[in-house]
C-alpha cells in the first residue's frame, strides 16, 4: 500500500448493511479474528440505542452483532483492555480518548502496546443515555423506548424509530440541543481531538462522498497497515485511494469542530472571569462533597496504581479538612496526564465537577511542559517520568 | 469476561451497575464493578459501598448442612420441613430482613410461614405500623421518586445527612437546591459540606423544641430515615410534622427490598397480623418461640448487641438459617441451607422510588428452596402472584417507569400527640438518668457498610470539648464502655454537641437491659460512657 488515505468497505452485504459507514470496521476485525491475526477483540455489546456494555470476545459473529454507532454509550475502554491476558493480540475500534487512554496505560507497563491494534473512529462526542431518553420523548416527541437506531451526521442527532410499523427518521440539529443544555457531555463538547492520530487506524465519515456509503481511513503505524492488509487479503474489504478533495473536506470539518470545541471549552469555563479567592471558594464548595467512593480513580484511564496508590494512602478521613487530600493529590498527579475525558465525572456520585477542575489544572500545565498525554508512547508524562522509568528497570 | 447487568443490594435505591466476571486464565479473577449509566435510579453512579461490591460478595459460602453435618441439598430442605412440622404453629418464627431478597422469595417466604400456620413472621418494620393512624400507613409503605425530590421547594433533611446514608440521594437534593429549593437541614450539627440553606440544631434529649418550629416545615418535602431501631415515636414526631404542616415526608429505608417486603405481605394492614422484630426476640429469649427460619437475615450484624443476639438465639431448639454466605449465627444454626449471591438470582425487587427492578440474573435457586418445603410453585407462577400483590395485573413493567405509586392522603394528628408526649418525657428522663457515668451519648450515622455488617470507617466524631476533657492528642485512641463490653478505636474532631459520640460504625454496645421488647421504646440514643483507651505498653500516659 502506498497512499496512507483510503476509502474502504465491507465486500459482506450483511456486515454492510449493519456496520456505519459501509462496515469497514467490522469487516476489518472480524477478518482479524477469524484468520488469527488477533485473539481476541473488544467491542460493544448492544443492548439498546442506550445501552452497550463492552465484552472481550473471541468470536466473529458478536463483532457482527455489535456494529453501528452508539453515541449514548460514553464509556472509556482503556480499562476494559486490562482484562485480557498481556499476551493475547487484542484488536478493538476505539474513540481518540480511548485510545490516548490506552497509550496512557502502555506507557505505565500496563498494556503491552504492541499486542493491541487501535482502530480508530472519528469522534465528535458522546452523549448521556439518559439525556438522550429525555431528549427523544422531550425534543423529538417519541417514546424512547421505540427509538431504533441513532447517527449524528452533518451536526445533527438523527433518531430512527417505529412508527405505525414501518421506520421514520427524525432529526435535530446538535447545536440547537445544545443551547437547550442538552446534547452532548460537557467533556466531549470541550474535546478537540476528534480524529484519533494516535490510533493505527482512523476512520470515519467525514471526507466520503456524499451518498457513498464507504469509510475514510487513514493508516497511521505500520500496525494498522497489517490489520488493513489482513482484511484485504482475506478479501473482507474493497478498497480505493481517497480523493484529494476528501481529504481537504475531512480536514476542513475536523477543523471546524475543534473551532467549536474551543468555544465550549472557554463558555464551560465558569472559573475564568472569578477572583482566586473566589476561585478557592468554588474548588472548596465542590470538592468537600467528596465521600471517598473512588469511582473517579476506578475509571480514569491514566489512574494505574492500585491499592498501594498515595492519593489513597495519603487520605485519612478523621482529617478535618474541608478538601481532602485525595482529591488534591489526584488533581497534582493528573496534571500531565488527564486527558480530559469526563469519566470521571461521569462517575462521582456527588457531581463535583471534576472534569472542569481537572481541565483548570492541567491544560495549562501540560502547555508549559509542551506534553499532550496519550498521543505519543515514546513520550512519558514529564512529571511521573522518574516513576515510570524505575518501574520500568524493575526498582 | 462475562458482563452480567445487577443492583446493588446496599440499601433501598437499588443502583444499576455491572459485574464484570473474569474468567479462568485471564489477568484478574473473581469480579470487578463498572458503572451503568442508563439506570434511571443512580444514572450511573455507585457510593462507596457498590464500588466495593465484590469485598462483598467475596465472603465464605455456606453449605447445606445439618445438626453440624455436610448435607446435599435435598437432605437439608427434608430435614428443615420435618423439624418444622413438628413444632406447634405458635412455638415458630419467620425471619427476613429484606436486604437481598426477592419479591419472589417473599411470597414463598410468607406462603410457607401460613402454611405451618405461624403468624411469628417478621419483615422487620412492623412495629412502626402499630402506633400510627392507619391512614397514615402509605407512608411507610412507599418511598417517593427522586424525580420528586428534584422538584421541590423546600426540603427538610430531618437528621439524615445524605452524603453518609445515602450518598445518592445527596446529588438529587443538590438538583433541587440548583433548581431553586431552600434546603434546611434538622440535626445534632451543622454540616459542612455546605448541601443545606440553614440548620435547626437541636440539642440531644431536645426533640420537643421541633413542636414549636411547626411553621418551618410548612409545604416542604420532609426527608427521614426508617431503619429497625429508629424509634417508633419519632417517626410519629415526623409524621405529625408532614400532617401538621401540609407537607410529605420520604422515609428512606436501609435494606433494598423493604417496599417490596411491605406491599407483597399486605403492607401496614398485613403488618397488624405479623409480629414485630424484637417481640419475636422477647419471644425466643421466654422460651416460647422454639424454631426459627432466618430468610437471608443476619440479626447479628445488623441490630445493635450482636452477642446478645447469639446468646438470645442459642436458647432455639431449631434454627434454620437459608443465606449465601457464612454468618456468626452459622456455627449455632441447625440447618443451613445455602443459597446464591444477589447478582445471580432471577427475580425482582421494589427500590424505595417505587421501580419495580429485574434483578438480571439466572438462579431461582433460593425460591426453589422455600418452594419444595412449601407449595411447589415454578418461578413464573410465583411471579405471576408477585405482580398480582404489587398491583401490576399482568402488565411487566420497564425500569424506565415508576410502577408502584404512592398516593397522598389525610390522616388525624391528635392520636399522635399523645404518643409523641410519652416518647419526649421519656427523653428528658434519659436525659437524667439513662446515660453513662461520664455523659456520654451514642448516636449513629447509618449506611450501607453498617447494614451490612462491614466495618469501614473504625472511628468516631467526638467534640473538642470531649477531646479536651478526656486529655486525648491527635492519634490516641479512646474507649467506649457500657457495662462489660468495650470497644477501642480512633476519633475525629468534629462540631458535635459535647456531650455526643456520632458514629458511622455498629459498635458492640447492647440493648443495657437486654430485653428485647423494650429496647425499641427506650433507645434513640445509646448511653455509653467514653475513656481515653489505656496504652499496652509501660509508657502510659
Ligand atoms: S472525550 Fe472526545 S474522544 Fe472522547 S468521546 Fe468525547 S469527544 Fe469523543
Ligand atoms: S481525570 Fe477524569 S477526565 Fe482526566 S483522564 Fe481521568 S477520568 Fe478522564
Ligand atoms: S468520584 Fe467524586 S465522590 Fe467519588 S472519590 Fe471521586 S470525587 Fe470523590
Ligand atoms: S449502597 Fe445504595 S447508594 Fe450505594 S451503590 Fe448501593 S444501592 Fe447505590
Amino acid at each position: 500500500m502506498k497512499s496512507k488515505y483510503y476509502l474502504a468497505w465491507a465486500t459482506d452485504d450483511e456486515i454492510r448493511k449493519r456496520g456505519a459507514n459501509g462496515g469497514f470496521v467490522t469487516a476489518t476485525l472480524v477478518s482479524a479474528l477469524e484468520t488469527g491475526f488477533i485473539d481476541l477483540a473488544v467491542v460493544i455489546e448492544k443492548k439498546s440505542v442506550y445501552e452497550g456494555i463492552p465484552i472481550l470476545t473471541s468470536d466473529p459473529e458478536v463483532v457482527k452483532d455489535s456494529s453501528g454507532s452508539l453515541h449514548g454509550v460514553p464509556l472509556n475502554l482503556a480499562k476494559y483492555v486490562l482484562e485480557s491476558a498481556p499476551d493475547k493480540r487484542i484488536g478493538l475500534p476505539v474513540k481518540p480518548c480511548d485510545a490516548r487512554g490506552i497509550i496512557e496505560l502502555a506507557k505505565r507497563q500496563q498494556i503491552n502496546l504492541n499486542n493491541v491494534y487501535l482502530i480508530g473512529l472519528n469522534c465528535g462526542g458522546t452523549l448521556h443515555p439518559l439525556q438522550m431518553r429525555a431528549m427523544a420523548a422531550e425534543c423529538f416527541g417519541l417514546d424512547p423506548d421505540s427509538v431504533l437506531r441513532e447517527e449524528i451526521t452533518d451536526g445533527k442527532l438523527f433518531l430512527v424509530h417505529e412508527a405505525e410499523g414501518t421506520e421514520k427518521e427524525a432529526g435535530m440539529k446538535i447545536d440547537e440541543l445544545e443551547r437547550q443544555g442538552r446534547g452532548r457531555r460537557d467533556a466531549c463538547k470541550a474535546c478537540d481531538t476528534k480524529i484519533p492520530v494516535m490510533a493505527d487506524l482512523a476512520c470515519g465519515n467525514w471526507g466520503v462522498p456524499q451518498g457513498e456509503q464507504k469509510t475514510f481511513v487513514e493508516v497511521l503505524t505500520e500496525k494498522g497497515a497489517a490489520i488493513l492488509d489482513n482484511a484485504l487479503s482475506n478479501g473482507a474489504i474493497e478498497i480505493e485511494n481517497a480523493s484529494e478533495q476528501g481529504i481537504e473536506l475531512r480536514k476542513k470539518i475536523e477543523a471546524s469542530m475543534q473551532k467549536l470545541a474551543a468555544r465550549w471549552n472557554a463558555e464551560l469555563d465558569v472559573l475564568k472571569d472569578l477572583s482566586p479567592s473566589e476561585r478557592f471558594a468554588f474548588y472548596k464548595a465542590e470538592l468537600q462533597r467528596c465521600i471517598h467512593c473512588g469511582a473517579c480513580k476506578a475509571v480514569c484511564p491514566v489512574c494505574a496504581c492500585e491499592a498501594d496508590a498515595k492519593c489513597l494512602e495519603q487520605h485519612d478521613e478523621t482529617d478535618s479538612y474541608a478538601i481532602s487530600m485525595y482529591n488534591l493529590l489526584r488533581l497534582l498527579h493528573l496534571m500531565d496526564s488527564c486527558i480530559h475525558c469526563g469519566r470521571c465525572e461521569d462517575v462521582c456520585p456527588v457531581d463535583i465537577p471534576l472534569t472542569l477542575i481537572q481541565r483548570r489544572f492541567s491544560e495549562r500545565m501540560q502547555r508549559h511542559l509542551d506534553y499532550t498525554p496519550g498521543m505519543e508512547v515514546t513520550q512519558t508524562p514529564p512529571l511521573n517520568e522518574t516513576k515510570l522509568r524505575w518501574r520500568a528497570e524493575g526498582e | 469476561m462475562r458482563t452480567l447487568t445487577s443492583i446493588c443490594p446496599g440499601c433501598s435505591i437499588g443502583c444499576g451497575l455491572y459485574l464484570l466476571e473474569s474468567e479462568g486464565g485471564e489477568r484478574r479473577h473473581g469480579l470487578k464493578v463498572a458503572h451503568r449509566t442508563v439506570a434511571p435510579m443512580n444514572e450511573g453512579k455507585l457510593c462507596k459501598f457498590g464500588m466495593q461490591l465484590p469485598a462483598y460478595y467475596d465472603k465464605e459460602a455456606l453449605h447445606n448442612s445439618v445438626d453440624g453435618k455436610e448435607v446435599n441439598h435435598e437432605e437439608a430442605i427434608e430435614a428443615a420441613r420435618e423439624r418444622l412440622s413438628s413444632m406447634n404453629p405458635e412455638e415458630i418464627a419467620f425471619i427476613a430482613l429484606p436486604g437481598t431478597i426477592t419479591n419472589e422469595e417473599l411470597v414463598s417466604f410468607t406462603s410457607l410461614a401460613s402454611e405451618f400456620g405461624c403468624e411469628n413472621l417478621s419483615f422487620g418494620f412492623e412495629r412502626f405500623f402499630r402506633d400510627i393512624p392507619e391512614e397514615a400507613f402509605y407512608v411507610l409503605e412507599h418511598g417517593l421518586p427522586f424525580s420528586d425530590v428534584e422538584a421541590a421547594s423546600k426540603i427538610i433533611l430531618f437528621f439524615v445527612d445524605p452524603f453518609v446514608h445515602y450518598p445518592l440521594l445527596a446529588r438529587r437534593i443538590l438538583k433541587a437546591k440548583r433548581n431553586g429549593a431552600r434546603i434546611i437541614e434538622v440535626s445534632f450539627t451543622k454540616n459542612e459540606r455546605g448541601l443545606a440553606d440553614e440548620t435547626i440544631v437541636v440539642a440531644p434529649h431536645e426533640f420537643e423544641s421541633l413542636r414549636e418550629k411547626k411553621e418551618l416545615f410548612e409545604d416542604s418535602l420532609i426527608i427521614g430515615e426508617l431503619t429497625p431501631y429508629t424509634n417508633p415515636h419519632l417517626v410519629s414526631l415526623m409524621l405529625w410534622l408532614q400532617a401538621s404542616t401540609s407537607s410529605r415526608l420520604f422515609l428512606l429505608k436501609p435494606f433494598l427490598n423493604v417496599t417490596g417486603a411491605l406491599l407483597i405481605s399486605g403492607g401496614g394492614k398485613g403488618a397488624e397480623k405479623r409480629k414485630d422484630l424484637f417481640e419475636i426476640f422477647d419471644r425466643i429469649d421466654r422460651g416460647k418461640i422454639k424454631a426459627l427460619y432466618l430468610l437471608e437475615t443476619d440479626p447479628v450484624s445488623v441490630l445493635l448487641g450482636g452477642e446478645e443476639v447469639k446468646k438470645t438465639l442459642s436458647k432455639l431448639d431449631v434454627l434454620i438459617e437459608q443465606n449465601v454466605f457464612r454468618t456468626p449465627l452459622s456455627e449455632i444454626a441447625t440447618i443451613t441451607l445455602g443459597s446464591e449471591p444477589f447478582y445471580k438470582k432471577k427475580g425482582t425487587i421494589v427500590n424505595i422510588e417505587g421501580r419495580v427492578l429485574d434483578l438480571g440474573g439466572e438462579s431461582a435457586n433460593g425460591l426453589a428452596i422455600l418452594e419444595r418445603m412449601g407449595k411447589g410453585r415454578s418461578y413464573e407462577d410465583v411471579h405471576e402472584e408477585v405482580k398480582k400483590r404489587l398491583g401490576l395485573g399482568s402488565s411487566e413493567p420497564s425500569e424506565f417507569e415508576i410502577a408502584v405509586t404512592r398516593t397522598e392522603r389525610k390522616f388525624g394528628v391528635a392520636f399522635l400527640v399523645e404518643f409523641i408526649d410519652s416518647f419526649l418525657s421519656l427523653l428528658k428522663m434519659g436525659n437524667d438518668e439513662e446515660r453513662g457515668e461520664e455523659g456520654y451519648s451514642l448516636w449513629y450515622k447509618t449506611n450501607p457498610f453498617f447494614w451490612a455488617g462491614v466495618r469501614d470507617k473504625q472511628f468516631v466524631e467526638i467534640s473538642p470539648a470531649a477531646m479536651r476533657t478526656l486529655g486525648l492528642f491527635s492519634g490516641d485512641e479512646i474507649e467506649l464502655v457500657q457495662g462489660d463490653l468495650k470497644e477501642r478505636l480512633g476519633f475525629k474532631i468534629s462540631d458535635v454537641p459535647d456531650d455526643l459520640i456520632v458514629s458511622e460504625d455498629k459498635l458492640a454496645i447492647q440493648p443495657s437491659d437486654g430485653h428485647w421488647a423494650e429496647l425499641h421504646r427506650r433507645e434513640l440514643l445509646t448511653s455509653v460512657a467514653l475513656r481515653r483507651a489505656k496504652r499496652s505498653s509501660t509508657a502510659e500516659e
